[in-house]
């Protein structure tokens, strides 16, 4: 479970101590974030693509009441059986109601944000149920007893050999073996007893379809096929807003998801469950915990749409900077932010200012939520709740004053501009800037303004003289 | 009032204004002057591979000429062929023969879906997956896929497309993370 204490100016700073993991982390998502251009750039309607993924989901919540009770009444006549969770604790009770009825000793997961939003890990472990999560990035979070630090990549905040010394450790794996091939194969065969001896299998749920009544679950790895197909229950955990209206919409959303998401053009398995497998009992668990809350709110339902691929996370300079340990609500980046401190603001408030307002993760959306305006409406709310640790605000005021009075604020940076390049730098060592380890940058000699202004001039010069000329 | 009604009561209350769904046939969507090439291209980057069947060729020929030493080989693509009763049993089965239902040519997937509905684990499984698909069964998009499949039918199916991978070690691409470790499609 995460720590919701967490202040994500702090944090990030803590992580940036290690210079070169730190920067290690910030290419190797970068690098996945041009993977998923590329990608883009190979479908010619790929803004188009984006249009109708936002317009279906748009639609879908505009109705989302009458597609849920299609979705319930069409998995019914599958033989699936529905169950609604007002909030995390009752999600939770569902799923160990299911478990403790059927006496199951283990349950394999496949990966799910969900149910890491209610905490279903702790509560089934302390009720004597062995819970294995299968997706090896899980896994690995699950074995060194953290939070996933990424919606779509978990670990990717450890190094091999991090993790070749935590497979040494847990599975008996060679010390000193960094190789992927050789962890990855010894977790293999690892999850593989424990998919053959599990009593029942839980999934996530990537969409689910109001017309037909079943769910879709996207993996590269196979491990829900596995969790579902071996043992005899099959229990699918979705949040409410994960509804599509139609089987032919799929067609929209698995074009998009894995090539937003890692960059490829599809995941190995796209796996659509509308039965338990023969012999067994499969049930679905529609969870709200707060989603009907934020779909009233008219400035911020929009995250609602969010297919939780993880691109907003990857292009955010922010995020590849801090890391996802640094945001305290469970789901981190830009995504998070917004969707934090709608849940709780006084919890997630510093997640909002965790922003530089650049717009990528926007432009990235394959939903286009307007990610980066929510911040700043969050920002403004958590100012006037008088959530802000004074420092920030006064900053914050002072601005305000400064833009409002654009004569001083053209002064003030005269002054800076002559002021700042002699002063010792013992003084400058320690303000905002410097301390991340970086030296001031070198003051130019004129303002923004100034160079714009001369910019238009020179720009007016240049036409006026070549009017004159054409006219001789 | 029970969960469901009250979840669904506040839901009305708060849904946001009414917008039209969109309609998902007016785009045009990418096309493929050789979507055999495309797939096959596509399936080699994601740790499968694609042939034709040759005149005079047999899938058999080719399994066992790609795997000369494979253990437990199950065809299902035969009418008459193994069952089990239990998902469980296929548990060391090495090369799997299924049928594939639909190929699509933009991701290199092949859809599968079995009428009996038991088989479902054979397909996870196995150590190597051949997939057998008609050489006419080709679409260019999932838009084009999803137009011919009937989800009503077997209660189970899977868009299946090259090996099982993953790269959640240091993003280091490593095939074989849970499922099939190959993944081999064979158009007849
Ligand atoms: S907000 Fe958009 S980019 Fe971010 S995870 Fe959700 S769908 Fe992906």
């Amino acid at each position: 479970m995460k720590d919701d204490s967490v202040k994500h100016p702090q944090a990030a700073a803590e992580f940036l101590k290690d210079r070169a993991q730190a920067k290690w982390h910030d290419s190797a998502i970068w690098w996945v974030r041009q993977k998923r251009d590329a990608q883009a750039k190979q479908l010619p309607e790929w803004e188009e693509l984006r249009r109708l993924a936002r317009e279906i989901k748009a639609h879908t919540l505009s109705q989302l009441d009458d597609y849920l009770a299609q979705f319930e009444a069409n998995a019914q006549k599958n033989g699936v059986t529905v169950h609604w969770a007002a909030d995390a604790d009752e999600h939770n009770r569902i799923v160990h109601g299911i478990l403790a009825a059927r006496q199951v000793k283990k349950l394999v997961k496949s990966k799910s944000m969900l149910t890491e939003e209610c905490g279903l890990n702790p509560y089934l472990e302390q009720r004597g149920i062995e819970v294995v999560d299968t997706d090896l990035g899980e896994r690995i979070v699950q074995l060194r007893h953290e939070a996933p630090s990424h919606i779509v990549m978990p670990a990717i905040h450890l190094k091999k050999e991090q993790i070749s010394e935590l497979f040494h450790k847990e599975l008996g794996t060679e010390a000193g073996n960094n190789d992927p091939t050789y962890l990855t194969h010894a977790a293999r065969a690892n999850l593989r007893e424990h998919f053959l001896t599990a009593d029942a299998g839980l999934t996530g749920v990537n969409f689910a379809i109001a017309e037909t009544g079943g769910v879709v679950v996207c993996t590269n790895e196979g491990n829900a096929d596995l969790g579902t197909s071996l043992p005899p229950i099959h229990i699918a955990s979705m949040g409410l807003e994960k509804i599509i209206p139609k089987l032919e919409h799929l067609g929209v959303f698995t074009r998009l998801l894995a090539r937003s998401a890692i960059g490829s053009p599809v995941t190995t398995y796209t796996s659509h469950f509308h039965q338990a497998r023969p012999g067994g009992e499969m049930h679905i668990v529609i969870v709200d915990n707060g989603r009907s809350d934020i779909l009233g709110n008219e400035d911020f339902y929009q995250s609602l749409r969010c297919i939780r691929c993880g691109a907003c996370m990857n292009t955010c300079p922010v995020y590849r900077r801090s890391s996802g340990f640094s945001y305290s609500y469970i789901i981190p980046g830009p995504i998070g932010s917004t969707l934090g401190p709608s849940r709780d603001m006084k919890k997630h408030g510093s997640m909002a200012f965790a922003c530089s307002t650049c717009g990528s993760c926007s432009n990235v959306c394959p939903v286009k939520i307007n990610l980066h305006e929510q911040l700043v409406l969050h920002r403004k709310k958590a100012f006037d709740q008088n959530l802000l640790p004074t420092g920030k605000k006064m900053g914050l005021l002072a601005m305000r004053f400064l833009t409002q009075h654009p004569a001083l604020f053209d002064l003030g940076g005269k002054v800076m501009r002559k002021v700042v390049p002699i002063i010792p730098e013992s003084l400058t060592r320690h303000s905002a800037w410097s301390r991340a380890g970086r030296d001031l940058p070198p003051m130019p000699a004129q303002s923004f303004k100034e160079q714009y202004q001369q910019r238009s001039q020179n720009k007016k010069d240049k036409q006026d003289k070549k009017d004159k000329e054409e006219q001789q | 009032m029970s969960t469901r009604d009250s979840i669904l009561a506040r839901i009305r209350q708060n849904r946001p204004q009414a917008t039209a769904l969109p309609d998902i046939h007016a785009v045009p969507f990418i096309r493929y002057d050789n979507p055999f090439e495309a797939f096959a291209t596509l399936i080699r980057n994601l740790g499968g591979d694609a042939v034709q069947l040759a005149a005079g060729q047999s899938v058999a020929d080719i399994v066992a000429s790609r795997w000369p030493d494979a253990g437990r080989t199950v065809d299902l693509t035969l009418p008459e062929h193994e069952e089990v009763s239990d998902p469980h049993a296929w548990h060391d089965v090495d090369v799997a023969i299924v049928p594939g239902q639909l190929a699509v040519a933009e991701n290199a997937t092949v859809w599968v879906s079995h009428p009996d509905n038991h088989f479902r684990s054979i397909y996870f499984l196995t150590q190597k997956l051949v997939l057998v698909v008609p050489r006419d069964a080709m679409v260019d998009t999932m838009r084009d896929a999803y137009a011919r499949i009937d989800m009503a039918e077997h209660g189970f199916g899977a868009f299946i497309s090259g090996s099982s991978r993953t790269a959640d070690i240091e993003q280091s691409l490593v095939m074989g993370a849970h499922g099939a470790m190959a993944a081999l499609v064979i158009f007849v």
